[in-house]
């Protein structure tokens, strides 16, 4: 609740990344249990806490680049950045998700430029990181122009989410960007 | 033309053909592949990887093998999307083979593969030849995919097409 009398922007929290732990199950749930996040992600919203557990242990904590977003030490969603299959490892995709409660204050995007600062500093060789958002989130659209990503076209069912084949914008930023 | 270009499965017995363009320089220039120098590495990739293909088929020009064009589906839950893929001898180019191939492609790949609703292509910045080949054939320029990927060791920029199952044949 804003209660600043000049009607300034709230400032964004100061958040920092860092690695999961199995102890953040609990906040990982206040995102992954809740279907207005998991909306534009293809995996349903996480109902028993045993089930966040084991995503946490066999795919986060051994991936090589997945980072808690977080407001005082504590996550309030997660981004991570996946290389390229392949040849291509000069490539690569980044995606983040945000509880509900702390969409629109500017996180999402901060978040962002810090993974994109870490990308090119910690992966050798990177060249090109890629996001796509679906074409009925303007949201998350937003966040990655505000972070300086580049619109490069709509690419038409694209991909499979829950039951739809949906068309989904394709963004990038490039190394001599940074 | 129409009837002069055909499709059909690969088979072993078809080495000699594909063999011509395999170890041809022109033909290996846009792809990601090197020229074959020799047909036991070709039999062996068409063991390993074009007959047990999800979709591929050699392009016949008056019944002889000329080229090879095929529908590589991703996986899991994006096997919706397939990218297509085309190679052809270069004393054929520029009479029209590849978009005949092309065409036939599409009349009967959104069939033959359960779940597909995109075909997608990837073609250098440059590839002319190939930009044409797609455009002809009713595909449409999603974007260009900055310093996407490493071809010949230099990175890149790709165009993306796509024909979606509902997009009309041209």
């Amino acid at each position: 609740m804003n209660h600043d009398q000049n009607h300034q922007k709230p400032k964004t929290p100061t958040i920092t990344l860092r690695k999961f732990t199995l102890s953040d199950v609990d906040s990982f749930m206040s995102w992954a249990a809740d279907p207005r996040v998991t909306r534009f992600q293809r995996r349903d919203p996480y109902s028993d806490p045993a089930d966040a557990l084991a995503y946490i242990t066999t795919h986060i904590l051994p991936h090589p680049w997945y980072r808690a977003i977080c407001i005082d030490n504590t996550p309030v969603g997660s981004i991570s950045i996946k290389p390229a299959p392949g040849e291509d490892r000069h490539r690569a995709s980044i995606g983040y998700r945000l509880a509900y409660d702390y969409w629109g204050k500017g996180i999402a995007t901060e978040a962002l430029k810090l993974t994109i600062k870490a990308a090119f500093e910690e992966l050798d060789d990177l060249e090109r990181l890629e996001a796509i958002a679906d074409v009925d989130n303007p949201a998350s659209q937003r966040v990655l122009e505000k972070a300086g990503f580049k619109e490069e076209g709509i690419l038409r069912k694209y991909v499979r989410l829950k039951g739809e084949t949906r068309d989904m914008v394709m963004f990038s930023f490039l190394v001599s960007e940074f | 033309m129409d009837e002069e270009v055909t499709l059909r499965p690969c088979n072993l017995a078809d080495v000699d053909d594909l063999y011509e363009y395999a170890s041809d320089d022109k033909v290996s220039a846009w792809c990601r592949w090197d020229t074959y120098t020799n047909k036991e590495d070709l039999l062996n990739y068409m063991k390993t990887c074009m007959i047990p293909h999800p979709w591929m088929r050699v392009i016949c020009y008056r019944g002889r093998p000329v080229g090879s064009i095929s529908v590589t589906p991703y996986t899991g839950w994006d096997r919706c999307r397939a990218e297509l893929g085309y190679v052809l001898a270069s004393q054929y180019w520029g009479k029209g083979i590849a978009t005949k191939a092309v065409k036939l492609t599409l009349e009967t790949v959104f069939k033959d593969l359960k779940d597909l609703e995109r075909v997608e292509a990837l073609v250098d910045v440059e590839n002319f030849g190939s930009q044409k080949v797609l455009e002809k054939s009713g595909f449409t320029k999603d974007g260009i995919l900055r310093r996407f990927w490493i071809h010949k060791g230099t990175v890149r920029d790709r165009i993306l097409y796509s024909f979606i199952s509902t997009d009309p044949f041209v």
